[in-house]
Order: C-alpha cells, then sequence, then structure tokens
C-alpha cells in the first residue's frame, strides 16, 4: 500500500514558501565574521596543543584539560543526535524542527575522532592499573577508537539517509541550481518502497546511535576516568556521564535552535512547541542529574570506608569544592528551580537561559572530573593522598577555547553542506495535523499513521 | 483482527460496569482459589507465630531470605502504576488510557503486602507496634533515623498515601456513574464516595489540574522508594557484593521492568475474566511490548555495570561470590534461569510484532519476566550474606522452608484478590477516560489511507 503521509517532491515547494528557503541560499556577511573569528580561536587552539605536545606525553597532568574538552565535546555535540534519534523513535511531533540541526552534530564528530588521538598517548596502558578490559588482548587504545569510529560513522550515515529526499528535492537551493555540494549517491525518487527503506533505516541507525554512544561513554568515562585513579570503584559513573551528556546535548541544542531561529531566519519553523518541549526534557533530565549523582555521593558517603573518603573530597569537598559547588548550581539547583515555573519553561528564552547555564556547569563538571583524574600519578590499590588541582595556564585555555570553536566552526560548515532543516519530515508533519472542533473550541489533532 | 469499534455510552457503561453491578459465578470461583491461596500465607504465618523464627529457613548468616526477597519484589511490582499512569500521561502516550486503573491499584495492592513482610519477618509482629506506639521513642527504643530501613517506612508509606489519592482522584468521575446507576445504600455510598461530583466544567477543569500535579509530584516518591530499598542494601560495606553505587537506578529499573510486565498479565487477565477484547485490544499490548524492550535494555545496562564493576576491583571475596554466583550449582542454575527468563527470551521475543500481538504469548512473557526478576532479587540478597563473613567456617546456606514458600505464595493470592475485590466494587477499566479518548478520537484522509488522530493541545 503507497505510503501516502509521505510528501511529493513537488509538495516541498507548495509547503514552503520561498521567503523561508532564501536565508539559507548564500552565505551572509554575518555567517563569514563568525567562520572568520571561530578559525581564529581555534588556530589558537591548534597552537595550545602544540604548546602542550612540547610538554611531552608522559606529563599526565599537563593533559587534563585537553582530555576535558574531548569530554565536553563528546558529551554536547556528540550526544545532541541522540536527542533526535530518541524522539525520533517515540515519535514526538515537535521534534520535527529540530532533528535536521540535531543531526547535523555528527559533522563535530569529525573533528572529537582527530582530537580524540593523542589522548591514546597520555594514557598508560591496562597493565598498571584496574581496567573494564581485565585481560582483554586487544587493547583499551584500539576498543576506545573502533568505539568511536562506529558512533562517528553511524551519526553520519544517519545524517545522510535523513538529508537524502531533502537533497533529492533540491530544497534550500535557488531554482535553476544544481544541488548541494554533497553527492547524492543513491538514486531517490521518493517511491512507497524508498520510504519504507529510509524509515526503516532511520530507526534502526537512530537505535543504533544510542547504543554506540551509550557504549563508547562507557568505556571513556572508565578509561580515562574512574581507571586512572586508585580505588575509584564506582559503577554508576559512566551513566551519570551519560545522563549529563543528555542534559548537555539538549541544551547545546535548544541554544542551536534559538541562534537558528534568531539569526537563520527559521523563525516560522523553529516555534515555541519546539522549546515547551525541550523544556521538559531538560527539566526531567536536570532531575536524572541529581538522582545519578546523589545515587553515587550517598552511597560513598555512608559507607565511611577510607579509602572513599579520599575519593569524595578529591572530586568533592576538597579543594574541588568550589569548582563543585559551582557545578551543582549551574546544572542542578538553577534549572530546577527556573524550569520548574512554568512561564519560564514554556516559552523560547526560558529554555534557552537555562542551557547556557547547563553547558557552563557541565564543561566545569568536565574540568572538574577530567583534570582531577589526569592529576593523580600514584599507581596501587587505593589513593592515598590528595595531589594538587591544576589551575589553568595559557595553553589549557587556548585548547578549551579552541575546542569549543572548533565545535561551532564546523557545525557552521555542515549548515552549508546540508539542509538546516528537515523539510520532509516538517512537511511531513504538516500533512498529518489537522484541526477537529470539541465543543467550542477548534482542537489540533495530529495523526500518528505507525 | 479486533479493531476500534465505535462502542456506544450505553454498551460502554453496560461492558465496564458489568463486574460492578453482578456476581458471576467466575467471581466466586476466582475469589475462592485466590483465597486458598491466600490461605497457605496464613498457615505459614500462624506456624511461624507459634514455633517462632526457627520454622523459617533464616540462620546465621544468612538472616535475610525468602521474606525479604518478596518485599523487594512487590515493591518493585508497585512501580507499575506510576509508571503507566504517571509518565504516561505526562508523555501523552494514550494508549495507557484502559490500563491506568488495573495499573494503580496493582501498585497499591503491591504496596500494601510489600508493607506487611517487614512485619511479618519481624517474628513477633506485635513487637512492631510496641516500638513505633504510642510514640516513637517510647521506651527510650529510638529508631535510627539514619538507617535506610527507617526512610523505607516513610518512603514506602508515603509512596501509598500518595496512590491512594491518585487513585481516588481519578475515580471520582466513574464513582459518579456508578453512584448514578446504583439504589438504595450503595447509592449513598458511592454518592458519599463521589464528593458530590456533576462533571461540570469547572469540576472537569480542577479535576485536570490535581490529576497533572499529581502525576508529576508522585514521580519523585516513585523514584525515591526503590532506591531507598536499594540502599538497605548499598549502604552496607560488610556484605560482598551489595556496596555498590549503581543499586539505585538498578533497582529502579528492575522495578519498572518487573511493574510493566506484571501489567501485562493483568491485562490479559481482565481481557480473559471480563471479556473486555474491544477495551483491551491487540494494539495496547503492542504498544507495552515496545516500552518493555526499552525498559529492559536500560535494566540490562545497569545489570551489566554492576556485574562488571563488582569484578572491576578484583578484590578476592568479591571475585569468590560472583564464582559462586556463576559456577556453583544450585546458584549457577539460578543464575542462568534468571538471565534467560528476565532478559534473554522475553526481549528477543517482543522484537517481533506478531509476539507483542498475541496476548496469550504475552501473558507468559510476563509471567516470565517476573519470575526472573524474582530469582535476581534473591540472588543479590541471599549469596552475598552466605559468603558475609571473613571465615569459612561461618560461611553459611539457606533453604527455604515450608512456611516461606506459604508467606511468598500467599502474598501472590493477596494481591490478585485485592484486584479481584476491587473491580468487584470499583471499575476496573476508568470510564470516563474511554468516553475521553472516543470523543477526542478522529480520523484524516491522507490520499487513499484513513489514518487515526489524537488531541495535541
Amino acid at each position: 500500500m503507497p505510503d501516502n503521509t509521505t510528501p511529493a517532491k513537488t509538495e516541498y515547494r507548495s509547503a514552503l514558501a520561498p521567503t523561508h528557503i532564501q536565508p539559507m541560499n548564500k552565505a551572509g556577511k554575518r555567517f563569514w565574521l563568525a567562520v572568520g573569528l571561530l578559525a581564529i580561536v581555534f588556530s589558537m587552539g591548534v597552537a595550545g596543543f602544540i604548546w602542550r605536545w612540547q610538554s611531552g606525553w608522559d606529563d599526565r597532568p599537563a593533559w587534563g584539560y585537553y582530555a576535558a574538552t574531548f569530554s565536553f565535546l563528546l558529551s554536547t555535540a556528540q550526544t545532541a543526535p541522540l536527542i533526535s534519534a530518541g524522539l525520533r523513535l517515540v515519535a514526538g511531533p515537535w521534534r520535527r524542527p529540530l532533528a535536521r540541526p540535531a543531526e547535523l552534530f555528527a559533522f563535530v564528530g569529525i573533528l572529537n575522532i582527530l582530537w580524540f588521538i593523542p589522548l591514546l598517548k597520555v594514557v598508560p596502558d591496562t597493565q598498571h592499573r584496574r581496567s573494564i578490559w581485565f585481560d582483554s588482548p586487544i587493547s583499551f587504545q584500539i576498543w576506545e577508537t573502533i568505539a568511536l569510529a562506529v558512533l562517528i560513522s553511524c551519526g553520519l550515515c544517519l545524517l545522510y539517509m535523513a538529508s537524502m529526499p531533502d537533497i533529492a528535492a533540491k530544497v534550500g537551493k535557488a531554482p535553476g541550481k544544481q544541488g548541494f555540494p554533497v553527492p547524492l549517491g543513491l538514486s531517490w525518487r521518493g517511491n512507497p518502497h524508498q520510504w519504507r527503506i529510509l524509515k526503516l533505516g532511520l530507526v534502526v541507525l537512530g537505535a543504533g546511535y544510542i547504543i554506540f554512544l551509550i557504549f563508547q561513554q562507557t568505556i571513556f568515562a572508565s578509561d580515562f576516568g574512574l581507571s586512572l585513579v586508585p580505588g575509584w570503584k564506582d559503577a554508576l559513573f559512566p551513566a551519570y556521564h551519560i545522563v549529563s551528556s543528555l542534559q548537555a546535548g539538549t541544551a547545546l541544542l535548544t541554544v542551536s535552535l534559538f541562534l537558528l531561529r534568531q539569526w537563520g531566519g527559521l523563525k516560522d519553523y523553529i516555534g515555541l512547541d519546539t522549546f515547551k518541549g525541550l523544556g521538559r526534557l531538560l527539566l526531567v533530565l536536570t532531575l536524572l542529574w541529581f538522582y545519578f549523582w546523589w545515587s553515587s555521593f550517598i552511597v560513598l558517603w555512608y559507607g565511611r570506608r577510607p579509602e572513599e573518603q579520599l575519593l569524595l573530597q578529591l572530586f568533592v569537598s576538597g579543594p574541588i569544592r568550589p569548582l563543585f559547588t559551582l557545578v551543582l548550581i549551574l546544572n542542578f539547583v538553577l534549572p530546577f528551580l527556573l524550569l520548574l515555573w512554568s512561564p519560564i519553561r514554556k516559552s523560547i528564552a526560558g529554555p534557552v537561559i537555562v542551557s547556557v547555564f547547563i553547558l557552563s556547569g557541565t564543561l566545569l563538571d568536565r574540568i572538574r572530573l577530567f583534570t582531577t583524574a589526569f592529576s593523580v600519578t600514584e599507581s596501587g590499590e587505593v589513593i592515598k593522598t590528595l595531589p594538587p588541582t591544576r589551575v589553568p595556564d595559557t595553553a589549557d585555555i587556548f585548547i578549551l577555547m579552541g575546542g569549543l570553536a572548533g565545535m561551532a566552526l564546523t557545525y557552521l560548515v555542515a549548515t552549508r553542506l546540508l539542509p538546516v532543516l528537515s523539510y520532509w519530515e516538517i512537511t511531513q508533519g504538516k500533512i498529518l495535523e489537522s484541526e477537529k472542533q470539541i465543543g467550542l473550541r477548534k482542537v489540533k489533532m495530529v495523526a500518528k499513521p505507525e | 483482527m479486533e479493531t476500534e469499534n465505535n462502542i456506544t455510552e450505553k454498551q460502554l457503561h453496560k461492558d465496564l460496569l458489568a463486574p460492578v453491578f453482578g456476581f458471576s459465578r467466575r467471581f466466586w470461583i476466582a475469589a475462592g482459589v485466590l483465597s486458598l491461596v491466600l490461605l497457605a500465607a496464613g498457615l505459614g504465618f500462624t506456624w511461624m507465630l507459634i514455633k517462632g523464627l526457627g520454622v523459617t529457613g533464616l540462620n546465621r548468616p544468612v538472616m535475610w531470605g525468602f521474606m525479604i526477597t518478596n518485599f523487594v519484589f512487590w515493591v518493585g511490582i508497585s512501580h507499575a502504576g506510576v509508571m503507566i499512569s504517571s509518565i504516561l500521561r505526562l508523555s501523552r502516550a494514550e494508549w495507557r488510557l484502559p490500563l491506568t486503573r488495573a495499573a494503580e491499584v496493582l501498585t497499591l495492592m503491591a504496596l500494601f503486602t510489600a508493607a506487611l513482610h517487614p512485619i511479618i519477618h519481624s517474628g513477633r509482629p506485635w513487637r512492631t507496634m510496641y516500638w513505633a506506639f504510642p510514640y516513637d521513642f517510647s521506651r527510650e527504643i529510638w529508631p535510627n533515623i539514619r538507617s535506610p530501613l527507617i526512610w523505607d517506612v516513610s518512603a514506602i508509606f508515603t509512596y501509598l498515601i500518595s496512590s491512594t489519592l491518585f487513585v481516588y482522584i481519578a475515580l471520582i468521575p466513574d464513582l459518579a456513574i456508578v453512584r448514578d446507576r446504583a439504589s438504595g445504600i450503595f447509592r449513598s455510598i458511592y454518592g458519599a464516595l463521589a464528593l458530590g461530583w456533576r462533571g461540570t466544567n469547572r469540576q472537569w477543569q480542577l479535576h485536570g489540574i490535581v490529576s497533572v500535579l499529581l502525576a508529576a509530584l508522585i514521580l519523585p516518591v516513585f523514584v525515591s522508594v526503590h532506591s531507598i530499598v536499594s540502599w538497605d542494601f548499598a549502604a552496607v560495606t560488610s556484605v560482598e557484593g551489595w556496596h555498590s553505587t549503581i543499586f539505585a537506578p538498578y533497582f529502579v529499573a528492575g522495578a519498572i521492568h518487573s511493574g510493566v510486565s506484571a501489567v501485562v498479565v493483568v491485562m490479559a487477565l481482565m481481557r480473559w475474566f471480563y471479556g473486555w477484547n474491544n477495551y483491551l485490544r491487540p494494539e495496547h499490548f503492542d504498544a507495552i511490548g515496545k516500552l518493555l524492550i526499552a525498559i529492559a535494555l536500560g535494566w540490562f545496562y545497569f545489570f551489566s555495570m554492576e556485574f562488571i564493576f563488582g569484578l572491576y576491583s578484583l578484590e578476592g571475596p568479591e571475585i569468590a561470590l560472583r564464582n559462586m554466583q556463576i559456577f556453583q550449582p544450585p546458584w549457577s542454575i539460578f543464575s542462568i534461569v534468571f538471565l534467560l527468563t528476565a532478559f534473554f527470551i522475553p526481549v528477543s521475543l517482543l522484537l517481533f510484532r506478531r509476539v507483542r500481538r498475541n496476548i496469550l504469548a504475552m501473558f507468559f512473557l510476563g509471567i516470565t519476566v517476573n519470575i526472573g526478576m524474582w530469582l535476581e532479587r534473591f540472588l543479590i540478597i541471599v549469596p552475598g550474606l552466605a559468603r558475609k563473613t571473613p571465615f569459612t567456617f561461618d560461611w553459611g546456606t539457606y533453604r527455604p522452608s515450608i512456611a516461606e514458600i506459604g508467606i511468598v505464595t500467599g502474598s501472590f493470592g493477596l494481591v490478585f484478590l485485592g484486584l479481584l475485590i476491587f473491580a468487584k466494587i470499583f471499575p476496573l477499566v476508568p470510564i470516563s477516560d474511554q468516553k475521553e479518548g472516543q470523543a477526542f478520537k478522529g480520523e484524516i484522509q491522507i490520499g487513499r489511507v484513513k489514518i487515526k488522530t489524537t488531541l495535541r493541545d
């Protein structure tokens, strides 16, 4: 039976007013200014890396901020596509405008894998520390690299597959112009068979991305965090890393959507409904963040084992306390109190402001966790002394800024390569909407063909 | 193939109120059988009261056995109600409508049954009253408020009270429907319970606000209950396999897994027992089956982390415990059965749409999952205690006695009897929700296909 909910090629253009496509046809002055500034900051990051490289691979504490930056990129940019994949599986209608902006973050994976390679040299092999790999003949570096490569490939395939109908319809290009720079490859005709394959592929790739991201985050948190600190046995830490990534990824997506709406000319597509949905999601994830942090803390604190008390001092209550307090305020207290209030949660500005807090808090949290883990140079069964807290030097600041700039720059480039909105999904959403009179009110109804 | 028919209001009332307004032979048979099952618990408990805790299999070092396993199991089952009615309400999953009340009542009965177990387990239950009444520091015996065991009491009773409120608020419109059809003293009773419900706009508005608020407020309670139960174990450092930070989300995920599976069992029984084929359709089982897959995968992740990090630190006693659980019978047999029944068999079968839409298959899968989840709790509690002390001469074993088996079996009788009696007194499928669902139903034509629509506002 033909799938009548999928729009024919001609329906794209009729569903979208030309003015809405116009902003994506050419890059304006603001775009090139942003690219220029980001490129400068990114090259500062590269300079910072070269500077750090000269201190050698063996000075592990010096690489803490580098690891924290990678973790932040993994937690934000690489988690954003998962938000879209997950929402697509549960089919929330407000998710349609955010699908492509979220999937475009898969491009940042290319930067991420390059960023990751030096880290493999810094961390010692598993013969000298506890590891979740135990006596595996395959070194952890190979597992890590494969996991990250598979994740990035999955993300890029998901992005490409989801973009195919729009690329084929030449959406976003003025009439007469050739298609987008990315070659179509497969000849998309939009027949029912192709639509079925596309939908199945999106579900499978989406589920695959979720699984691989969880796997990659678990092993990264274990290898580059837990196993560097003797005696740090926290089964919940990988899950905490995942949940805080979900929170930060949603926050990054919220901010990106706001910027696309304001400066991308997409106000008619990215509306209040989307931000309301994101606000609700942020509230749930904020509560989950606290739950996972507290579950870990209460067991370690209550157990009163000396080695665990020292761990708590290392990460929570010792010299790191001011940083931890700031993280708690930015990742939980402020977001919770603000998002609890309906007028803030159900607005556009509210979730965006909260997202900025969350992103700042997550960056500080990653600095807290990974610079601390990297600063422990003891070996043995348990940690015996607290290492000094590492204050960032100039190279560290360059690396941090360069990482953030690199992420933004890669994303901006991605928006030029592929349509920035999932036009076919938005059109599909419009086709599936209807109105019904119930009593004196007209209410919105949504069809669910699945 | 069953499809959703346009059921008239008259037919809807007739179908869903039939159990309330009539006694069928089926009801008496079911009540009789369940009472016999409950009697097993009564006999076991009475024997234990007369002879003492020595008639159980409990002994140093395994002081917690079947009864505490059952306590944790039933607290887990109680998570079904909030999952179905609260979380699915807030995420606007419309397919939950016929299941909500049954899930909520299952929560109430499961919680009540769970709360009985520590009292039964004390061996001399009158002493629990003796400690707590008339005030909790009577005779200078202060409860240790720093113990998760005391947090359990407040968590479970808070959850019980809030779930009761949740059920009651949702029940009010249906109580009014029953009131309007009852006569004599029953009319007065239902009338009093309906709190003067007339179905005005203002009443519906307030009802909606309260329902959403309760749904949101009960969520922290829902998460905290099983987290606190998990900390009964995780806070303990002297028992191998217990002191793990992952226990809280692991237990909550397991609770949702077993709770939702129990709801599937209840759904199938409701459909067969009351003939509610038009209200509990294969699409409901399909939807809940998909939910089960997601929950099972999340639970399995936490289980894997708990297991891997149990071995991670390479501590001798912990490795010895895992070695016993995996390689030494009977623990090895229990572990294999647990993994197969809790995860591998259900998830691999639930991936198939044909299985998810088969009521009989879903019924057996729900039971299978619960067998596995019961064994999971048993495997967490007993092996660790059996190897608790560092001296091997102090190691013990555990064999449940007939009294404990009777109490555990009887607990199932209590829960299902409670459900049966509730269905006798109150409508088990929310009538007003069903009517609302029909009013908000729609269809649109796209090309040659008609597709169902749901309200989004």
